[in-house]
């Protein structure tokens, strides 16, 4: 059964979360894992989201835009401000995180505010954090989900918008970030990744079906740790796709066509 | 408390015992009717250069009928607050009222990032949970807050935030100066004449971003006698004296959703969305903005009976919105 790379890395990023935790969910393509996740693996996962929703059973179909509307926050067990659900994470009760970015570097530092060398004038100009900051500084373990580009992957990003492990030679928690948290796990549409131990560098875990180790290093500006023991990446099932396509979201605007 | 560390934005800022000094002489507590139409608020109470907040989303329960009002009326030189937005900071850009954003999401699309990029408006990236604690700390009547947020990053670096030794951990935090907002513009479902409001749904910041700011203005779906309020005094989100205009606005949000009311109008939303061209919108602010006299005229000549209507049937969904 053949599938998009935005459907892959949705069932990778749903196989990955554990029953009966956390997660801090983001716009978008989050919102559909989460979705997945619940259905199939992690019933009983608490899902959090920035503007004030904890705990949702969000209706389906998935209707992008309407983050804080009706569909949404179905069934919450609280409704909150956003300070609150933000200072959940910060305090340690939000398990997992999940975001996106447009360039990420070996240290697992994200960009999602501009491209180019010079802030005031950015080739490329992103939203910005958004609460993608809080995430990735407070959860206990966050999830990176991108596509797998070679210039996404950079040897220091333009902009660090969002923390990895290290950033200019100081480790996360000499900048007085929360000890014990930090990137967990990077999935792209070729490969996932985890970090090193001892240098907190990107190291590569596993590969996509019929893919190589070097299909994957080469789409990269920078060079991963290889781990000994390669996994391989199983593709969507067919109940995976299913449930995607016809309950989450039908009319594909996250999964693609 | 050693500074180690110093963002080197500026930041809109003002010394708690002024803001203390503008509550005891200007935030009215009187018991009096401060109900008026979006023209005679925004008149009153926007004035070219203030810094603007406003609260939730151009998606669900954003003041979009204040937004096009100010707008209207050509304000200039607005800071705004974009701390968990998408359109607003769009359209005040495009109509030229908007000089400074403070960014937690600065908006989509290519419209606003060309903006930036060329510099017509000036960008200061902080992240929606620290402008949040920001407004908070404005709330609380204090000069910063610490947090854990932005260390670590170039967010920290193109903010106004400073990372000092904790005195009592000795380990680096951050410190965000409170936010005291010159005006708020706030979406309720429900408010009294006065200006007792609540809303149902999650709520972003919006006792917070009333509580830090100068001015407030308040947009009601519905006007409620205040006996509602005493009924249920835990559902009260912000008391009367944090007010000063009180905005009767049906399908205020639009073209966002309500939660209760009305959902958002997804096509009126992707066309707004999708605009790139600077005559594209300009076209959109004069057929949408300038060539109409008020939020009624809008909802009579642009919007339409039929597609309110349309907009009220598919809001199904009420738990928790009554």
């Amino acid at each position: 059964m053949s599938y998009t790379d935005v459907e892959f890395m949705i069932c990778q990023a749903a196989r990955l979360l554990e029953d009966n935790k956390t997660v801090f969910v983001g716009w978008g393509m989050p919102q559909v894992v989460a979705l997945l996740a619940e259905r199939l693996y992690t019933p009983n996962i608490t899902q959090v989201f920035e503007f004030g929703a904890i705990g949702p059973q969000s209706r389906t179909p998935f209707l992008r835009g309407t983050m804080g509307g009706p569909q949404n926050t179905y069934r919450s067990l609280q409704w909150c401000s956003m300070g609150l659900a933000f200072s959940y994470a910060q305090a340690g009760y939000i398990d997992y995180g999940m975001l996106g970015a447009a360039q990420i570097d070996k240290y697992g530092n994200i960009n999602s505010t501009m491209i180019g060398d010079d802030y005031e004038r950015p080739k490329v100009r992103f939203p910005g954090s958004g609460g993608g900051n809080e995430v990735a500084s407070y959860c206990w373990k966050t999830i990176i989900v991108m596509n797998h580009e070679k210039r996404r992957f950079v040897e220091r990003c333009d902009f660090v918008t969002s923390p990895g492990h290290v950033m200019d030679g100081k480790t996360r928690e000499e900048y007085g970030l929360p000890k014990g948290t930090g990137p967990w796990r990077v999935i792209t549409s070729k490969a996932m990744f985890d970090f090193d131990e001892e240098t907190k560098v990107m190291r590569l875990i596993a590969v996509r079906e019929g893919l190589s180790v070097d299909d994957v290093v080469n789409d990269m500006g920078f060079r991963p740790v290889i781990a000994d023991d390669i996994k391989v990446l199983e593709p969507p099932t067919e109940e995976e796709l299913r449930i995607l396509r016809d309950e989450i979201d039908p009319y594909r605007l996250v999964i693609g066509k | 408390m050693e500074i180690l560390e110093k963002g080197d934005a500026e930041f809109y800022f003002m010394d708690p015992d002024d803001f203390r000094e503008y509550v005891r002489d200007r935030k009215n507590r009187n018991w009096e009717d401060k109900l008026m139409d979006e023209s005679e608020a925004v008149r009153k109470f926007v004035d070219d250069g203030d810094y603007l907040a406003y609260d939730f989303s151009s998606l669900t329960r954003g003041p979009q009928s204040l937004i096009r009002e100010i707008i209207r009326q050509r304000k200039k030189h607005l800071w705004i607050c974009a701390k968990f937005t998408l359109l607003e900071s769009v359209l005040l850009a495009g109509a030229g009222c908007v000089d400074r954003i403070d960014v937690g999401f600065l908006g989509f699309g290519p419209y606003i990032a060309r903006k930036v990029q060329n510099g017509e408006v000036k960008v200061y990236d902080w992240s929606n949970g620290s402008i949040t604690y920001r407004l908070i700390a404005g709330a609380m009547g204090i000069p910063f807050i610490p947090a854990r947020d932005l260390l670590g990053t170039d967010t920290f670096k193109k903010s106004g935030a400073l990372a000092v030794e904790d005195p009592f951990t000795g380990k680096p935090v951050a410190l965000m100066p409170a936010l005291n907002p010159d005006v708020a513009i706030i979406h309720v479902q429900e408010a009294d004449i006065y200006g007792n409001a609540r809303v149902y749904g999650p709520t972003v910041a919006t006792l917070e971003t009333a509580m830090a700011s100068k001015k407030v203005i308040i947009s009601a779906e519905r006007i409620v006698e205040t006996i509602e309020f005493r009924k249920e005094p835990n559902m009260t989100i912000i008391p009367y004296y944090l007010v000063d205009a009180v905005v009767h606005a049906p399908f205020g949000a639009y073209p966002g959703g309500t939660q209760g009311y009305y959902e958002m109008d997804s096509e009126h939303y992707l066309m707004l969305s999708s605009i790139r061209e600077e005559e594209d919108m300009q076209r959109y602010l004069e057929e949408y903005i300038y060539s109409v006299d008020s939020h009624e005229e809008f909802l009579e000549k642009r919007i339409g009976v039929r597609k309110l209507k349309e907009l009220v049937r598919k809001a199904q969904i009420l738990e928790g919105y009554r």
